[in-house]
């Protein structure tokens, strides 16, 4: 039996188009101020600090000498991952656990210095794929088309997610995209890499996340709405596109059975009030509910056609309008933490799912899109 | 109090200026088979990965997704992976996640992998100094030989140690290379030969200077219940962290001293239970990119004095018939794969423990230190290991 770990402490900034103003780190410097303001702790109550980020998306080598200084990691036991901040998370919640610390903060950072699409393709083997112009979206491209083959997926029922998704983020003053969009639009959106379409694919944004945690004893001290984490995993797949069955998501459903067995989860749908997941593309939520055991395979569009994911649904999926209405690469997938850790806390103002108590949050670590890519899962609980 | 952990298997692989003659997953499969063989485990026996590298010297981003499948098939396995990278020191965070993995409860056998090809850099200096704040102090050409060129200056100055120390320093690690198979450098060398190679970087002369290397590493970390089956003397981590100093090269005033270092060594040494370092560890492998760390690092690890570092060397306290052995592999001073070099460190320090090291042996060692350093000199990390559990 591990010790309980809770989130004590949410920052978030505004999530925007560029910050020229801004280096990247100071995008941690803000959520780290936000997230400790809102634990009401100050720098000296830190035990430990983990950050995350891709040097080569920030543009520097060892990107954490600068991270870890502004979310107040100086002279602490401090780390850093090279992943998405989820993984942060996943390695925060570890040391708490094996009791050595008792309070932590996580943070992210996106920045659009560099093209997370062009970088992307560095990721691919200078051998047989990265010539043949491999990325990040191409592969989401080719994830998507085998998707939309193997059950016949309409484009209309892909572009039900963004509307739902627009229609989110609308009610969201933190998204980047905050402007809903109508079906004909989502249509008649330039191609970017068959099947996708502009507004089937992400913006790229920048801004910062931060969350402090703490262990049991502590948590209750310092919060009186602590959000527990019940239930975690993680788990990385296959990086040759070439060799698996790339319609599914095998990586994210692996995760998500472990984080429920942890959770004592057995009916998704039913035992869960709202879930945040990483909805890289449009066709990656209609995946994402497959693998989540939300909805049998094949028939995740019915979901968004009954309505069943829309607020108000029986299972709300991405309240907060999800990564289609702000993407900080890097940072996207442990705001889907924040996120349902606020819905937790019943601060999640016009988006709020009403007497949310039980969330799941999935964050992707994907610096090459399908390839090799890795999924988070968590299971949230409110006091 | 943390679950007990124990290190079971450890293996480095062959390192050269540049591993032609495999790939990159290769050089990593290298690495995973032979500490699963070592441990008598199949890949299916792993629960968990923590993989440590730098990018930016790779040409690869993100190298793990590539060389996933040699992680003991960890990507059609699914299994959880996580990378770490934090410059120098990114191979010593590695076993630190790796060990948190198993003493948090949540797995039970865990590889740590570490890789770097260096040979695939055209200037690792180059790489290095965007790692520099931009825009005071990337300019000045700022790297890690120049930065290391500092701590020797001022060292000289404040405390006398000599260019003849340093040569001292290359000796001895050299010696012990030569009895390393996965050593870089291995050739002999005297301390008038190290005195006539060409300066790099004043006081710091070509031999003071660690090569670019291409190399991988495999740790396996276990709980104690899998560790005593697996292995029959298991290397127990008594003591672990890390620590991190401001960015700022400028901000930092006295480059003779590592206090960070100090600081990090007296909350690690507290864990274990350690007073006198000097009298209780029976060897340690230290993050000796360049001879005067090593020096710097006797002082702040608490071996000697402030300043009497130079001391220990002229006695032949650190060489393999001292009191203390520092580095029986030859350090990163004559093998440097970057992102690897920490993993290497505990990967040493666990094979004097478990008395598996061959070659470079210290008879009946109890206690071992591994160390490395990283970023603008900020970071450090430190793990101690132990024949008997804590």
């Amino acid at each position: 039996m591990t010790a309980r770990v809770a989130i004590v402490g949410i920052g978030q900034t505004a999530l925007t188009t560029a910050a020229d103003d801004r280096q990247y780190h100071e995008h941690d410097f803000e959520a780290a101020r936000l997230a400790l303001a809102d634990a009401g702790l100050d720098r000296g109550d830190l035990d430990t600090v983990i950050c995350s980020g891709w040097d080569a998306v920030d543009g520097r080598t060892i990107s954490d000498m600068h991270t870890a200084m502004s979310a107040g990691g100086y002279l602490k036991d401090s780390s850093h991952v090279g992943e998405d901040g989820i993984m942060a998370l996943a390695y925060a919640y570890m040391r708490l656990t094996a009791g050595l610390f008792d309070v932590a903060l996580v943070s992210a950072h996106g920045h659009a210095e560099s093209s997370f699409e062009t970088v992307s393709n560095v990721v691919f083997d200078p051998l047989f794929t990265r010539p043949l112009g491999q990325s990040h979206l191409v592969s989401l491209a080719l994830q998507a088309n085998a998707y939309l083959q193997r059950y016949g997926l309409s484009e209309e029922q892909a572009s039900a997610v963004v509307v739902k998704n627009r229609d989110n983020g609308a009610g969201n003053p933190r998204a980047h995209l905050q402007q809903s969009v109508g079906m004909e639009e989502v249509l008649a959106s330039d191609p970017v890499c068959y099947p996708l379409r502009a507004l089937h694919c992400p913006p790229q944004s920048v801004g910062g996340v931060a969350i402090v945690f703490a262990s049991e004893d502590a948590a209750r001290r310092i919060s009186d709405k602590p959000v527990w984490i019940s239930g975690i995993s993680w788990a990385i797949d296959s990086y040759d596109l070439g060799s698996k069955e790339i319609s599914r998501l095998g990586s994210l459903a692996t995760a998500a059975g472990k984080a429920y067995r942890m959770a004592g989860i057995s009916d998704p749908v039913k035992d869960l009030d709202l879930a945040e997941v990483h909805d890289i593309t449009a066709f990656h939520e209609l995946m994402a509910y497959e693998a989540l055991g939300m909805a049998p395979e094949g028939g995740a569009a019915r979901l968004v056609e009954d309505g069943a994911t829309a607020l108000g649904g029986a299972l709300p999926v991405n309240p907060s309008g999800g990564v289609l209405c702000a993407n900080p690469y890097g940072a996207a997938g442990l705001i889907r933490a924040a996120e349902a850790a606020q819905q937790l806390r019943g601060d999640a103002g016009q988006r709020q799912v009403p007497g949310a108590r039980r969330a799941l949050a999935h964050g992707m670590s994907a610096p090459s899109g399908a390839a090799a890519r890795t999924d988070c899962v968590l299971i949230l609980e409110g006091g | 109090m943390p679950r007990r952990v124990a290190i079971v298997a450890a293996a480095p692989t062959r390192t050269s200026s540049h591993r032609t003659d495999v790939t990159y997953p290769e050089l990593v499969y290298e690495a995973v088979s032979a500490a699963l063989e070592q441990a008598g485990l199949q890949a299916a026996d792993i629960d968990a990965v923590t993989y440590g590298s730098m990018d930016p010297f790779d040409g690869v981003f993100a190298p793990e997704r590539w060389n996933v499948e040699a992680c003991a098939g960890a990507g059609a396995a699914h299994r959880p992976l996580m990378k770490i990278t934090t410059g120098g020191t990114t191979g010593g965070s590695t076993a630190l996640a790796g060990y948190y993995h198993v003493a948090s409860g949540l797995f039970d056998v865990v590889l740590a992998v570490a890789s770097q090809r260096v040979g695939e850099t055209l200037e690792a200096q180059l790489v290095l100094n965007t790692a520099i704040e931009p825009i005071y102090e990337r300019w000045l050409g700022a790297g890690a030989i120049t930065i290391a060129a500092l701590q020797a200056v001022r060292h000289f100055w404040r405390y006398g140690t000599t260019e003849e120390d340093l040569a001292l320093i290359s000796v001895k690690n050299y010696e012990n290379a030569r009895r390393n198979p996965n050593a870089h450098l291995m050739r002999m060398l005297t301390a008038q030969d190290a005195l006539n190679t060409r300066l790099v970087s004043w006081p710091l002369r070509l031999s003071d200077c660690c090569p670019s290397s291409d190399g991988a590493c495999a740790i396996i970390f276990a709980s104690e219940e899998r560790a005593r089956q697996i292995a029959e003397r298991p290397a127990w981590v008594i003591g672990a962290g890390q620590i991190t100093d401001n960015y700022w090269v400028g901000d930092r005033v006295w480059y003779e001293d590592w206090d960070s270092l100090s600081m990090l060594a007296r909350r690690v040494y507290r864990q274990a239970k350690i007073q006198d370092p000097l009298a209780e560890l029976d060897v340690a492998e230290l993050y000796n990119a360049f001879t005067i760390q090593e020096i710097i690092e006797y002082e702040a690890l608490g071996f000697c004095e402030k300043g009497k570092g130079a001391e220990l060397i002229r006695r032949g306290v650190t060489t393999m018939q001292g009191q203390l052995p520092v580095c029986p592999s030859g350090g990163v001073l004559c093998t440097n794969p970057i992102g690897a070099s920490g993993l290497i460190r505990v990967a040493e320090a666990a094979l004097q423990v478990m008395g598996k090291a061959d070659d470079r042996q210290v008879p009946g060692v109890k206690k071992a230190l591994a160390h490395s350093w990283g970023a603008a000199i900020g970071f450090h990390t430190l793990m101690l290991l132990s024949s008997e559990a804590p």
